[in-house]
């Protein structure tokens, strides 16, 4: 399994049909960094399965970022992890440290 | 009446950041609402059920200073009633923009997927026209985009995919709702409510109020009569469930949660009332509060939306008039009147050809030929039923029958 950071990421060189097709689903190249970012989510699963063939690796998945403390974290140590439907998007959730400190929002409600 | 306020109500979010979760379709959402140059003029929220769809544009016209024109399931939403509601809403600026702070409209048309049969026949071209002649942004939600009526909208939509809320972010929220309402509650009782949300905001907000309202301390033992919900609860399990409300809460939690059509609540209650109340002074109580509720659905009307919490409230209060009194019943289901529609259909049917005949012959409209010609007419053809007017109307031996026997028009 590969974890990736949805704001900037390296593959390996692709082939043209390939790297357009990245582009479809919805990643942005920054030319200068030679990075990739996600930047439009609705093709999120198509997407993965892009990646993963690219990687060879049999599962992708992105860094979530935290609401409450900001810090981006990985799903691995979610106790969640089974029965969530939605690993993939969004990127934001709680993660468990703050989860396990009884945190809850402030400025929500 | 602060303590029967719904948390789903008193929580609902006021601003864009009060949204829960889909950071990634609020972001998207807005950046289509801020820009003036937008490529594609409506946008489609999809997703499911309780994950913030609604809760986003009524937070978004608030924060941005629109005023929401709103079209919801319940209504018919057929050519002519998209035209007529949809269609000045979408050319004109919002009077309102004179004296308040409005910035113009925002055209809202709820679960757009709902729009099915004949009584919403030509909708979904009627949207498609006024998506193309809008001056306002036109924003359209949906649980399922994959219906296939739905393609056409898709083609000149943007679309913003919603995902249901993550367990972590709801037992966040949760557990401040607690803190805000004094409840005490074990972190394995709020894991098991949001797990059992599946997703769904607002379920698990409900649910956690019908559990705080019996015990200040929430325990897992607690919620374990919390059975996985269904989320298409039928008119049948709605006023079953509604007729047993132990309490005025229970009754309002219910209403929130069915999604049955609330014309058809609203008939079914009243029909099943004299059963569910023996006593005449209840049953002239709870046939008051209905009523009540009627009144607020006419002040509905097609766009009062906000007046729907009091339509509820009503009809939640008919059921909690006497708790104690409740025996298991025998419900009528369907409403009387729909049952007697159905049943009458054919006799309409016929009684239309009929008029449509005599119009065409006499050159006036089928009402008035319903009005003015058929009682005469069936007089004529009770006296006689082979009288010249029948082949001269050219009516079918089997109309001249229906007419001669006809009971009523």
């Amino acid at each position: 399994m590969v974890v990736l950071n949805k704001k900037a990421f390296r593959l390996p060189r692709v082939e043209r049909e390939k790297f357009i097709l990245l582009l479809r689903l919805g990643l942005e190249y920054n030319r200068e960094q030679g990075t990739f970012c996600v930047g439009n989510y609705n093709n999120i699963e198509k997407l993965i399965d892009v990646l993963s063939e690219i990687l060879n690796v049999d599962k992708v998945t992105f860094l979530q970022t935290c609401i409450l403390c900001g810090k981006d974290f990985p799903c691995q140590n979610c106790t969640y992890q089974e029965m969530c439907a939605t690993r993939n998007l969004p990127f934001h959730c709680v993660c468990p440290q703050c989860l396990k400190e009884g945190k809850s929002f402030q400025e929500q409600l | 009446m602060k303590d029967n306020l719904l948390w789903v109500e008193k929580y609902r979010p006021k601003k864009i950041a009060d949204v829960l979760g889909n950071e990634e379709a609020k972001a998207a959402f807005v950046d289509w609402l801020k820009n003036k140059r937008r490529v594609k003029k409506a946008v489609l929220l999809h997703g499911p059920p309780g994950v913030g769809k609604t809760a986003l544009v009524n937070a978004a016209a608030n924060d941005f200073g629109f005023t929401l024109i709103e079209m919801n399931a319940s209504d018919t939403r057929n050519e002519k009633a998209i035209n007529k509601i949809a269609g000045p809403a979408t050319s004109f600026v919002a009077l309102d923009k004179f004296s308040t702070e409005s910035k113009g409209n925002l055209l809202f048309m709820d679960e757009v997927d709902g729009i099915a049969g004949n009584e919403d026949r030509g909708g979904v071209s009627a949207i498609l026209k006024i998506v193309d002649a809008s001056q306002v942004p036109v924003i359209m939600a949906a649980n399922n985009p994959d219906v296939e009526k739905l393609r056409p909208l898709k083609k000149v939509s943007a679309l913003i995919r919603f995902q249901p809320v993550r367990i972590p972010l709801i037992i966040a929220m949760l557990r401040r709702i607690c803190q805000k309402e004094h409840v005490e509650a074990e972190f394995e009782a709020l894991e098991r409510i949001a797990q059992n949300s599946r997703g769904d905001v607002r379920s698990a907000i409900n649910d956690l109020q019908s559990l705080a309202e019996t015990t200040r301390v929430l325990t897992l033992q607690d919620t374990m009569a919390l059975s996985y919900r269904n989320r298409d609860i039928s008119m049948d399990e709605t006023l079953r469930t509604y007729f047993s409300a132990k309490s005025l809460l229970e009754a309002s939690i219910l209403l929130s949660r069915s999604s049955v059509d609330y014309d058809d609540l609203l008939l079914s209650v009243s029909d099943n009332l004299p059963r569910r109340y023996a006593d005449v002074g209840e049953l002239a109580e709870a046939f008051d509060l209905i009523s009540q509720a009627d009144v607020f659905r006419g002040r509905i009307g097609t766009e009062n939306w906000h007046l729907l919490k009091y339509f509820y409230n009503y009809l939640a209060e008919a059921a909690a008039v006497s708790t104690e009194t409740y025996k298991p019943f025998e419900l009528i289901s369907p409403p009387i009147r729909i049952i007697t529609l159905f049943w009458t259909k054919g006799k309409r049917t016929t009684l239309e050809g009929i008029c449509a005949k005599i119009g065409q012959r006499c050159h006036v409209s089928r009402a008035t030929a319903k009005n003015d010609f058929v009682p005469f007419l069936k007089i004529a053809l009770e006296r006689q039923k082979s009288s010249p007017l029948a082949s001269w109307f050219k009516l079918e031996p089997e109309e001249v029958e229906f007419l001669a026997k006809m009971n009523k028009f």
